[in-house]
């Protein structure tokens, strides 16, 4: 046995020590600022829009309704079919293809700004300041022996989390169940049992994700955090401290002479890491925990102020900056995924115009290939016709392909009410010395009987016996 | 990391990819239309995405728990000298 050997078997126990290190809660301190007023609109207003957007109504309809159990999705004016899927897929890769631009760009905006993980742990670390107070304060009450005033003021903060958490549940129940009815079935107790489960489940993964785990979804579950570095180069915005200028850090009496002392501007009153929801000192550089919310940036900025030093020892800058050279906004990947981005929404804007009100699907009858008639040779099919416009239509049905073709039991004109689908069930006859072949190619055509140049074609096989 | 975190980001990664999982093949297949050729118990259409949902996270999630289960290291005292000194010298 080596002494190497011996040093092997022993690292598997310290990495196994490091692997359970216990979390230690992080109290983040309140900041103000420029940039934490800019969260705090941004948090304002996606979540205005969050709880808001299922009590608009747009033309007597929930403005925004994803009726899964009917299978539409209503947003405004516009009605999703499952056959609308396309738009579905370019509409997630422009929401990627933005997150990629924006990162390239302007580093990790989404995480500090617009993220619900950020957003709704705003709200929930508001709400813990308003029952508990101060970090100092929280951080005392966390120590401080069990007692009836801790008791009453913990339940009181997850009562407030946990009515919020249900409200939060409720709202995204409602998208996809009508606000109104959903409030109805809720004061009556007659709420479905899946509906009560989603409220109830999204209501309690709102709860933990905000209030318990925060920033360990950002350190450890979010792929995001994981990839956003592929899209950053020298030229993307990052957080960052100035060590030229700060070091050495040291305390200092204000006013005092510092070039006397050898001394730069960081005071080190660690007030950029009691800021940090994630827990990190931005002065060891560029970490990947940083999730961009810049509240170093505003906290630092107000202990320069009253130093009386010039402001950005912890600023918004790219690498390029800090080493002297000039940046550039325009670069290979931000040209890339700007055009990939324009090019997919044209595609979308296209596709959306260019959606055609009616659709049609045929069906042949799987129960018999052909019947022989005295008219001829006869086949069955099952029209599916889909209405997608708002308001009831008539169509009407032709067919081509084999020569003196014959629609059966059809009638003159379809009418079929708004977004809805109907079956009809038609037979199609043909002359036995018309048929050339076992299979004969037939199509369908839908037209609207309010506007001509309204069609849309099916084909399908005629069968019959071999000629 | 630390292990909770492990187990952490599988059932999150899972979970999002559940939820797109559940959006592309709700929106290709109809389970009202599915009961038609296989004899599923009776379910609302929410009750069937719901189910739905929840088995492509259970799924995602057994193979990811599972993973990283295998991927950790064998804990030294498993192993015999013997095969420790053959591995490492």
């Amino acid at each position: 046995m080596t002494e190497s050997s011996a040093a092997a078997r022993s690292t598997p126990e310290t990495v196994e020590q490091t692997l359970f290190e216990k979390r230690q809660k992080i109290y983040p301190r309140e900041v103000h600022g420029t940039f934490a007023a800019l969260r705090t609109a941004a948090v304002v207003g996606l979540l205005g829009l969050y709880y808001g957007l299922p009590w608009l109504s747009w033309n007597g309809r929930q403005a925004v309704l994803l009726d899964l159990p009917a299978r539409k999705f209503h947003i405004f004016g516009l009605t999703f079919w499952p056959q609308d899927f396309l738009l579905l897929t370019l509409l997630l890769m422009m929401a990627a293809l933005s997150l990629f631009l924006f990162t390239a760009l302007a580093g990790r905006l989404w995480c500090g700004y617009a993220c619900p993980q950020t957003v709704w742990t705003e709200v929930f670390l508001w709400m813990e300041r308003q029952v508990e107070g101060s970090r100092m304060q929280q951080m005392k009450l966390d120590q401080a022996p069990w007692s009836a005033r801790k008791l009453r003021i913990k339940a009181s903060k997850h009562l407030l989390w946990l009515s919020f958490a249900a409200w939060t549940g409720f709202t995204f129940v409602s998208y996809f169940t009508p606000a109104t009815k959903l409030a109805q079935e809720l004061s009556s107790f007659t709420v479905g049992p899946w509906e009560s489960f989603w409220m109830v489940f999204y209501g309690f993964a709102t709860y933990g994700n905000a209030g318990f785990l925060r920033e360990q979804v950002c350190k450890y579950m979010c792929p995001y955090a994981r990839f956003q570095s592929a899209m950053f180069d020298e030229d993307t915005l990052i957080v960052s401290y100035n060590a030229a200028r700060g070091e050495p850090r040291g305390s200092r009496k204000a006013g005092s002479d510092i070039q006397a002392q050898g001394l730069g501007a960081c005071i080190n009153c660690t007030m950029c890491v009691q800021v940090c929801p994630t827990g990190i000192d931005i002065r060891k550089g560029l970490q990947y925990e940083c999730i961009g919310c810049s509240a170093c940036v505003d906290v630092c900025n107000d202990v320069m102020k009253k130093m009386n030093y010039a402001p950005d020892l912890i600023r918004y800058t790219t690498q390029h900056a800090m080493d002297g050279k000039a940046n550039r906004i325009i670069r290979p990947r931000v040209v890339i995924y700007a055009a990939l981005l324009g090019t997919i929404a044209v595609l979308f804007l296209w596709l959306l115009a260019a959606r055609s009100p009616l659709a049609l699907d045929v069906i042949r009858d799987r129960n018999q290939l052909y019947r022989e008639r005295a008219g001829g040779i006869e086949n069955v099919y099952t029209l599916k016709i889909m209405n997608l416009a708002e308001h009831p239509r008539v169509f009407r049905i032709t067919v081509s392909g084999i020569a003196n073709l014959e629609l059966l039991n059809s009638p003159a004109s379809i009418s079929v009410p708004a977004g809805t689908v109907i079956d009809v069930p038609v037979v199609l006859r043909a002359r036995e010395a018309e048929l050339k072949a076992v299979n004969s190619a037939v199509r369908f055509r839908l037209t609207a009987a309010d506007d001509p140049t309204q069609s849309i074609q099916h084909d399908a096989t005629f069968l019959g016996p071999r000629p | 990391m630390p292990a909770p975190a492990r187990y952490g980001a599988v059932m999150w990664l899972s979970f999002l990819l559940a939820a797109a999982a559940t959006g592309v093949v709700f929106s290709l297949i109809d389970p009202d239309e599915l009961r038609v050729c296989v004899n599923l118990p009776s379910l609302s259409r929410s009750g069937a995405y719901t189910v739905g949902f929840f088995l492509f996270w259970f799924f995602g999630a057994a193979c990811g728990i599972v993973a990283v289960a295998f991927t950790y290291p064998v804990a030294p005292d498993a192993k015999s000298d013997n095969e420790t000194a053959h591995t490492h010298d």
